[in-house]
């Protein structure tokens, strides 16, 4: 197969049904005075994150495409272009953004490239475009790389990643309440996404999907959403800033902090590396684990509820 | 999409987007209607950390906690609020109440708005605790 396969930049067109999207979510709001909520400065911000992230991938995409080339050139196997693989390829490139997306919310170093998407008080189609601008310095390009040594090409899985991010657009919306039964049960939607951006401690971890939901049931992240408690949306510490740069490196910000600050032995500083956000050597802070722990000795009722322990109720 | 398209259309789009949120007054920012929004905007950013008392400037626009240990503040996030403690805190007043600056890059700088009076008592005990 040529290695020049070529497929279009589909986050880049999608970029005006984006736009009349956000606009028709609006609109929506203000003529039924329900479906969610919408503030300027909230929202610039997150349109600022997402046109940062389309000129990151465009400056460092480079780094990323290199390496996938360089796998695919170390590869024996080419599965083809036929359309059976490029939809075995989205399937399994949506696995691959489970992990991913697991991975960004229990090791600090991703969760700094991660946490910006998660920074809005807010849940609407803007939020969907807080993306990051530091993707690339996470190195999660390594969880595509057994998909290239598979013999899907790197463009196809690339494009597969495009066509998944816009998937996601849509479930960024409290407009919607619940799809379909069938739907709900396979597919990731509004509903179990607001639970994903929860700062409820019943919500912290949960609910990694990005296309399919059934990854989070098989390997027992699945939360649903309750009736009875709304999702709070934004950080556990929610940020005192709008400014794009703050909320961009934040966290990365924090970590060399923490790493560099005096009197803490080599693990420790490691570990402000890559445990999970929260974690500090001296047992200042909280981490989720710690957060539902806390919720739980407080409100025993809940335990073996969802989110509490029993995922499955 | 070459850039020459995607750049003016994503300029464009959050232009008009932003504008049409202000036009339809979606730029006010939260207000602290009484003692218990901003003791729960409080606990909502720190749940172990009980006020022992609350003081609401008189324009709603934001709360001085004080905690066992010092004073934190609530302030509006746009359309919500958030907390921190003002530990560290350096305190100056400016033409419409006071900039508080912390040692925090994800709260740098709080610009409260106060009347002359509230500018001097918060000052003072701001400035005591820290």
């Amino acid at each position: 197969m040529s290695d020049l396969l070529t497929y279009p930049e589909v986050t880049h067109w999608a970029v005006p049904f984006f736009i009349a999207a956000i606009l028709a979510e609006l609109v929506w709001i203000m003529v039924k005075g329900r479906g969610g909520r919408y503030e300027t400065r909230d929202a610039l911000t997150s349109l600022i994150m997402g046109a940062g992230n389309v000129a990151s991938s465009i400056l460092l995409g480079f780094i990323a495409y290199g390496f996938f080339m360089l796998l695919w050139e170390m590869t024996p196997l080419d599965l083809g272009t036929s359309i059976g693989v490029v939809a075995i390829c989205f399937v399994l490139d949506d696995l691959r953004y489970y992990w991913v997306h697991r991975f960004g919310h229990r090791i600090r170093w991703v969760w700094a490239s991660h946490v910006n998407h998660h920074s809005s008080q807010h849940y609407n189609l803007t939020t969907a475009l807080r993306q990051t601008w530091t993707g690339t310095f996470t190195f999660m390009m390594i969880v595509r790389a057994p998909l290239i040594l598979l013999g899907f090409h790197p463009a196809m899985v690339l494009f597969c990643g495009g066509l998944n991010l816009i998937y996601q657009f849509w479930i960024h919306t409290e407009a919607i309440g619940k799809m379909p039964r069938w739907f709900e049960a396979v597919m990731n939607t509004p509903s179990h996404h607001r639970v994903h951006h929860g700062r409820n401690p019943r919500y912290l971890d949960a609910n990694y999907a990005g296309v399919f939901i059934i990854w989070d049931k098989m390997f027992g992240t699945f939360v649903p959403e309750q009736e009875t408690e709304k999702v709070d949306f934004g950080l556990v510490r929610n940020l005192g800033t709008f400014n794009p740069i703050r909320v961009a490196f934040h966290e990365w910000v924090g970590i060399f902090r923490d790493v560099l600050q005096p009197g803490i032995n080599w693990r420790d500083r490691l570990m402000y590396a890559v445990a999970p956000p929260g974690w500090s050597h001296d047992g200042s802070r909280d981490t989720s684990e710690q957060i539902k722990r806390k919720h739980l000795a407080s409100h025993p009722e809940d335990s073996g509820t969802p989110g509490f322990g029993d995922s499955a109720r | 999409m070459p850039l020459t398209i995607l750049l003016p259309m994503v300029i464009v789009g959050i232009a008009g987007i932003v504008l049409l949120l202000h036009v339809f007054g979606l730029s006010r920012a939260a207000r602290l209607e009484n003692e218990a929004s901003a003791r729960a905007a409080w606990l909502r950013e720190f749940p172990d950390e009980v006020p022992e008392r609350v003081i609401i400037c008189r324009s709603g626009s934001a709360a001085l906690v004080q905690l066992t240990a010092g004073f934190g503040v609530v302030w509006p996030m746009g359309a919500d609020t958030t907390a921190r403690h003002l530990t560290g805190a350096r305190v100056s007043r400016t033409g419409g109440g006071v900039a508080i600056d912390l040692p925090d890059y994800t709260a740098p700088r709080i610009h409260l708005a106060l009347d002359p009076q509230e500018t001097a008592d918060w000052s003072r005990l701001i400035e005591g605790s820290t």
